[in-house]
């Protein structure tokens, strides 16, 4: 009787005591860790700014969504009733609705709010072993994704840029936005200051940047950024704004670095399911199977595969366009069963042979671009010295088994730069820059119920804001519709 | 249980003070009606303190005067008094008073005196739920309780269900009611990975042996639940499962055997190959193109028919099994008692290569230690293999997707008898062939144990502790066999182990002055609760050995996720009664949690309650031979909502790999202030019941308010997220119920009893901090179109959001809808959207009747649902937009010629109008009102029973689901979950019937 009563009385104090302490309550997160810490230190910095390139991957981006809608809007893709799993649909018709538009501003500000939260809280922390220049390789990382981001928005959302400038200045683009406010209810801005922000944050983190830096731990390198990155990429915006200039300038620093390579007609077939970057290759979006056991469904390679769900095929007038020896006609292939009558679809993403669906590297910038871009630039009167328009073409062409230009012109420069960056998300914009309409058949295009044409301009151009994030931010103004 | 301890301890001291008078011994028995002992009934001299009781069984000796009278009296039986006549030997039979045990209903820590209630609850004994043919408790419920809404997601056997107390009370907080067996919180999260039920809750029902439940209780207002605290703002539900009973042990066995099949009461089915050509030939000359000609895109011969045609709906679907079988143990002596049992359970899907088994067992033991000294341990096994073959929603491989969707005149096997596998249609996947060589597994296995001691000092006070631990372990697997899946195989294995501690700590007092009644108790609970998950995916696996340690070091995954929730809290109950007409009760409690933000972690939760028993007022005795009872009572109280998933309060930078390196990046901001969800509750309620509780009933009406709703509102995504999760928003639910019994005939060979319930609850949005209304996503939208369902302030909590169709244009056969000016257009995208209605019910209930004569028993329970709209979003409603596949009857009653009207879109070849765009179309009436069982049995009679030497022998045959009368098109079954709609459900309603036989000896 006695034993039970002290063990009834034991038991019971002893779970007030196991229960007592404040610490019970606690609970910190084992798997994640907060906010604060991770912005307090260098350490945390550097991950966060890794932490940045990270959405880039996503399928609604460069992992899938980018390439796939610009070559689907552009006619350089087509559906096929042999492949149809109601994918690619929206891009293919247009369609285009303020309920169901592009996904690309959420990963925009995102990635953004990542960067911020990075360039806000640098200052200080140097220190130890880490000196005001790794800090300013952290900053240039994140200077380059926020611009970047700010530029795949402003060309989803916005009127392309020579557009404006010659005829609607006050045409909106999208809000650039500095630091990120829990708060904030940005305004939008026009197209033209989203481009001098884009251009000042690339020439700041051209600046600031290590020449030699480049990002240590990764498996590929070139997923990072470095110098050559940032200037690669002004070569393109200045290229989108016409600056003929600055964007050979800046092609030219690219090329002259050196640290690039043409792919030869040998390589060009089997470069495309590499698992890291190399030839060509300056900036590239890396593709892995990522720690979910679903992922990679929705990317690339199983996309844009016959044997996978294939709605994207190469359409008639882009594949017209390739001599019938041109290499970059081995990028291309039929169902492994013959089964489509010849239908051909892309093999820039063959997968790594990881998996079924595959995961495969995303080219965001490489070394033919930067020619293409000088050559585009020269014609329009740009000017670098020793070098012509048809060299650059040729050093194409050369490393493709196609015929050699000896005088070009501007059509010859925007047929080959379709022809050569084809499928890696380029004509799109291409198209909207030279102001010119998208104009497809049906019998060439299949299953293309709106929209085969558009006109440029259109307010088609400008792609409507999501009417979720105008819901909560009044303050956005709707594109015309 | 503690008022039979009270008169233990009470007649303990009376018998040592009692003086002795000229007397001799007297001994005796006492039995009840079926002969078998009643231990510990009580036996006093009438007019002294002389005082006994009997053992274990059931026999006294007594010092009594020859000629004095004996009083005998024992809880649950009739007392007697019996004169000695000079006996020494006295054989006493004792009548039950089921009046009596049924006066007693388990409550908040606790039971009580149904009259001496206070709070809306609802209870159900075992008798009412055990022949029916339903794998787990929670089924069993449904339509039997007023305002207590049980909703499946999923026919699959082994499936969870949804529950709602009083309507929906929350939008991202939880809305399952809490789980308490035998006293103890327990938990309710499903674990099974590959399950596909959709729910993820609800669990705590699954692993119980439902013959093993005494009775189950529901807590549905304030003043019944707020000792809850923050987990009682969706009403508690008490199970309680049976204990020992003294006397010899008694041995129940039960088998059942029967079949289950797919409800689909109004013969809903895919086209037949005769009917999709002519269909598909029409949308093709729709649409320009002749069907005839093999050049054209929209090519299909009359040839397509040569080869025989194949009912994909017949082949993917089949009678499925069910068995069960049980036996269990009871008895005990007056210093223990035991309660034991184990169960088999097997139902066999309606599709192949789903099925579901259960073992259970259960130990329920309690011992006397001293007089003042109990302790007792129950402890539950429980161990389910399911096997639910590919029923995830929307996929190929699903054959309740695929059976409306796979061309008919696609053979299911190719001439050599081999699975078919080149189905262009359906993605190159045979829904037949992945259930005979893909696995999608799930075993769980769950333990329950808990022990108690309790120490009475004194007869008023009572020390208890109950102590807990809870384990589940779930492995499951999936294999994707090469065969499947385009000659690669892999495999997924996850294991889920969750381990719960819970002590309860209580110190009740409990004493009466006169006609002043009263207890307190206090009491403390601390809960500690570890979930962990392994799982590992690899791809590539080698088909011989399709296990991990054969993938490919590269391509392998390991998904590891770990989550700690505590909760400790301290509460308090003051009961008073006066004169048992009078009630007054008052609960407080204050919880702290883990869940919550660093400057929200603690809540105090409190309630108010009282009752009048107007039947016990003197001025009420003339009406006493008619109304038996009459009771008024009234509550107030304030409880909370903690159901969120942890660490939502933390702002949290999350690792993510990306090119063979570790970064992070932000996956939720911080919001330190994140606390819980408060419930207010009215509650106004009348108990009756007349000529001598033959009519009973009650009636109650309700006001909850739900305030500092956590919303996971939208941001713009320009801060860096799209949404943050905070304590705005608020929202109300207020209804009536009542339920009424009657027993119409009571006679010594009939009985017919009838029983109705209702069950009335509106909703309203008040606030969602500064969003005007919110869309609930659902996976099942497809990819049609946005979630239809919206959560609207001002109105009720889900409203369908759709284009306003108008219907044929008579003259085209095209579809129109009507635009923002209310003028008609063919154009989809000018549509305008409307509310349209909404998936809440406004009533509910059940009806049910019982008639039996002798030893023959007919018993029905109907559940009905009224004035609920559905959203009918079938996969293959296309008109024409997919011509790959096959459609369901719902197309066949298309336009055919200028002038046609009720009717649907005329099919054309690619639908460039897009009429296959959800609209009002899909919107239709749910109302339905569904005979939930029927059971017809026979008891022997008793000369026969002991011929055979047997205590009871019955025999039933008893149907779930067996028919409901609907008028929703294009469904197999109208119950849609609470949202109402479904693209192709994951696994639709069953029907099933059994024979069983239960033997007791």
């Amino acid at each position: 009787m006695k034993k039970s009563i002290i063990l009834l009385v034991s038991a019971v104090v002893s779970a007030f005591a196991v229960t007592g302490c404040k610490d019970f309550l606690t609970k910190d997160p084992l798997l994640s860790q907060s906010t604060d810490i991770t912005l307090s230190s260098y350490t945390g910095l550097n991950n966060a700014t890794f932490g940045a390139y990270y959405y880039l991957a996503s399928s609604g981006w460069y992992g899938q969504s980018w390439i796939i809608d610009a070559e689907m809007r552009s006619g350089n893709g087509k559906k096929t009733a042999f492949r149809n799993s109601n994918r690619c649909v929206q891009p293919y018709i247009w369609n285009y609705t303020e309920d169901g538009t592009s996904g690309m501003w959420s990963y925009c500000y995102v990635t953004v709010a990542q960067c911020n939260n990075v360039i806000d809280n640098l200052e200080g922390k140097a220190g130890g072993d880490v000196t005001e220049q790794d800090l300013n390789n952290l900053k240039a990382e994140c200077l380059f994704l926020r611009a970047f981001s700010h530029f795949c928005n402003v060309l989803t959302y916005g009127q392309p840029y020579t557009y404006c400038k010659k005829s609607a200045p006050e045409s909106l683009g999208v809000p650039y936005v500095y630091h990120t406010d829990p708060n904030g209810k940005p305004f939008r801005e026009t197209v033209i200051s989203n481009y001098e922000n884009i251009v000042k944050d690339l020439l700041e983190a051209e600046s600031i940047i290590d020449p030699d830096y480049v990002r240590k731990g990764t498996t590929d390198e070139l997923a990072t950024v470095n110098i050559s990155t940032i200037q690669a990429l002004l070569s393109r915006v200045y290229l989108y704004m016409g600056e003929w200039q600055k964007a050979a300038d800046y092609a030219t620093k690219v090329i002259d670095s050196k640290k690039y390579k043409m792919w030869t007609a040998e390589e060009y077939p089997k470069v495309w399911g590499a698992e890291k970057g190399s030839g060509e290759i300056i900036f590239e979006v890396y593709g892995n199977i990522t720690n979910s056991a679903w992922a990679n469904w929705e990317d690339m390679s199983y996309l844009t595969s016959p044997e996978g769900s294939g709605d994207p095929a190469a359409a008639k007038p882009l594949l017209d366009l390739y001599a019938d020896d041109d290499v970059r006609l081995a990028t291309y292939r039929t169902d492994e069963k013959e089964e489509s009558n010849g239908i051909l679809w892309t093999t820039k993403y063959p997968g790594k042979g990881l998996n079924t669906p595959d995961a495969n590297n995303v080219v965001v910038l490489r070394l033919s671009e930067m020619y293409l871009n000088r050559a585009e630039a020269l014609v329009n009167g740009a000017q670098i010295e020793g070098v012509t328009a048809w060299d650059d073409l040729n050093a194409i062409t050369s490393k493709r088994n196609a015929d050699a230009y000896t005088s070009v012109g501007t059509l010859d420069i925007q047929r080959e730069r379709r022809k050569e960056l084809a499928w890696e998300g380029h004509y799109i914009y291409d198209l909207a820059r030279w102001g010119k309409a998208v104009e497809r058949t049906a019998a060439d295009y299949p299953l293309c119920s709106q929209n085969l044409n558009v006109p440029f301009p259109s307010n088609k151009w400008a792609l409507p804001l999501p009417k979720s994030e105008r819901e909560v931010n009044p303050n956005l103004e709707q594109n015309p519709l | 249980m503690s008022k039979k301890l009270f008169s233990l301890a009470l007649g303990l001291l009376l018998t040592i003070g009692s003086a002795f008078a000229q007397t001799a011994a007297v001994s005796g028995t006492v039995v009840d009606e079926n002969g078998d002992p009643i231990v510990s009934a009580a036996i006093q001299l009438k007019g002294s303190t002389v005082y006994t009781m009997t053992n274990s069984v059931g026999e006294f000796t007594i010092s009594a005067p020859a000629d004095g009278t004996l009083a005998i009296s024992c809880l649950g039986f009739h007392s007697t008094e019996i004169p000695v006549n000079g006996r020494a030997s006295i054989s006493v039979t004792l009548t039950s008073d089921a009046e009596v045990l049924e006066d007693v209903i388990v409550v908040a820590y606790g039971t009580v005196r149904r009259e001496a209630n206070t709070g809306s609850v609802t209870s159900i004994k075992n008798e009412q739920l055990a022949e029916i043919p339903a794998t787990s408790v929670d089924k069993m419920l449904s339509g039997k309780m007023a305002g207590v809404s049980i909703t499946s997601g999923s026919g699959q056997p082994g499936s969870t269900s949804t529950i709602r107390v009083r309507g929906t009370s929350s939008i991202n907080a939880g809305n399952e009611p809490l789980w308490v067996v035998d006293g103890i919180p327990v938990m309710n999260s499903d674990n099974r990975q590959m399950s596909n039920f959709g729910v993820g809750g609800g669990s705590s029902s699954t692993y119980l042996n439902p013959n093993d439940i005494e009775s189950i209780t529901v807590l549905k207002d304030a003043a019944a639940a707020s000792v809850y605290g923050s987990r009682a703002a969706n009403g508690v539900i008490l199970v309680t499962t049976k204990s020992g009973k003294n006397g010899r042990a008694k041995f129940t066995a039960r088998a059942k055997v029967g079949a289950q099949q797919l409800i689909n009461d109004h013969n809903y089915r895919p086209l037949s190959g005769e009917e999709l050509l002519s269909y598909l030939r029409v949308a093709s000359v729709n649409a320009g193109y002749n069907p005839d000609d093999p050049t054209s895109q929209y090519y299909y011969p009359q040839t397509l028919l040569e080869n025989g045609t194949t009912n994909w709906y017949k082949e993917l679907t089949r009678v499925g099994l069910i068995q069960e079988y049980e036996i269990n143990a009871t008895g005990g002596t007056n210093k223990g008692s035991y309660y034991s049992s184990v169960s088999y359970h097997k139902n066999e899907g309606v599709f192949y290569g789903v099925d579901y088994q259960r073992f259970t067992a259960r130990v329920n033991a309690d011992m006397k230690l001293t007089n003042t000294l109990k302790t007792g341990t129950k402890i539950n096994l429980s161990y389910s293999d399911s096997n639910s073959g590919q029923m995830g929603d929307l996929y190929y491989s699903n054959p309740a997707y695929a059976m409306f969707s796979i061309l008919p005149w696609t053979p299911i096997r190719n001439e050599d008898g081999s699975y078919n596998m080149n189905i262009v249609e359906n993605s190159k996947t045979n829904p037949r062939a992945n259930a005979d060589y893909d696995v999608n597994n799930d075993k769980e296995y769950r333990l329950q144990g808990s022990l108690f001691l309790e120490w009475k000092p004194i007869p008023q006070l009572t020390l208890k502790t109950n102590n807990q631990v809870e384990f589940d372990l779930t492995q499951s697997r999936q294999n994707r066999h090469e065969f499947t899946h385009q000659g690669t195989a892999a495999d997924i294995e996850y294991i889920n182990k969750d381990v719960r501690y819970t002590t309860s700590n209580t110190i009740t007092y409990d004493d009466k002055y006169d006609e002043h009644s009263f207890r307190v108790l206090v009491g403390q609970e601390a809960m500690l609760d570890k979930w962990d998950l392994l799982g590992a995916y690899s791809p590539g696996v080698d088909p011989a050995i399709p296990y991990p340690t054969t993938g490919k070091g590269e391509t392998d995954q390991v998904d590891f996720n770990i989550v700690e929730e505590s909760l400790l809290s301290f509460f308090g109950v003051a009961d008073y009664n006066y004169d048992n007409r009078y009630f007054f009760q008052a609960s407080v409690r204050g919880d702290g949690s883990s869940l919550f933000g660093s400057q929200a972690k603690w809540g105090a939760f409190w309630s108010v309650s009282g009752s009048w028993n107007i039947a016990n007022e003197k001025f009420m005795s003339s009406t006493r031979s008619w109304l038996s009872g009459l009771k008024i009572r009234a509550s107030y109280g304030v409880n909370g909502n903690n159901n969120i998933a942890a660490y939502r309060a933390y702002g949290v930078y999350g690792a993510i790999n990306y090119a063979g390196a570790t970064g992070m990046v932000p996956s939720r901001p911080e919001n330190p202030n994140l606390a819980w969800e408060r419930n207010k509750t009215w509650d106004l309620g009348l108990d009756f019941s007349f000529f001598d509780d033959r009519l009973t009933g009650s009636g109650d009406i309700y006001y909850r308010k739900t305030s500092d709703m956590l919303l996971s509102k939208r941001v713009p995504y320009t801060t860096g997220f799209g949404s943050n999760f905070m304590n705005v928003g608020s929202m109300r639910n207020k209804g009536i119920e009542g339920q009424i019994e009657g027993v119409i005939i009571r006679n010594s060979d009939w009985f017919w009893s009838v029983g109705l319930n209702v069950a009335m609850n509106r909703s309203l949005v008040l606030d969602l901090g500064d969003s005007e209304f919110l869309s609930v996503a659902d996976s099942r939208a497809g990819s049609n179109d946005s979630t239809p369902v919206r959560i609207v302030k001002g109105m009720r909590l889900y409203n369908y959001y759709t284009r306003d169709y108008y219907g044929v244009n008579p003259s085209t056969g095209d579809p129109l809808w009507y635009d923002k000016n209310g003028k008609l257009t063919g154009d989809v995208s000018k549509a305008r959207y409307v509310y349209a209605g909404s998936p809440e019910a406004k009533a509910t209930g059940g009806f049910n009747t019982t008639v039996s004569w002798k030893g023959l028993s007919l018993s029905a329970y109907f559940e009905f649902v009224a004035g609920n709209k559905v959203f009918v979003a079938d996969q293959n409603i296309g008109y024409g937009s997919d011509m790959n596949n096959n459609n369901t009857v719902g197309v066949l009653n298309y336009w055919t010629k200028p002038g046609d009207t009720g009717v649907v879109p005329k099919p054309v070849a690619g639908a460039p109008s897009q009429s296959y765009r959800a609209s009002t179309y899909n919107i239709q009436d749910g109302s339905y009102t569904r005979i939930k069982d029927i059971t017809l049995s026979y008891s022997l009679p008793e000369n026969a029973l002991k011929a055979i030497r047997m205590k009871g022998i019955r025999i039933y045959v008893s149907a779930l689901n067996p028919y409901t009368f609907h008028n929703v098109k294009n469904v197999m079954d109208p119950e849609l979950g609470v949202l109402g709609y479904t693209m192709g459900a994951s696994h639709p309603m069953t029907k099933s019937i059994v024979g069983g036989i239960e033997v007791t000896f």
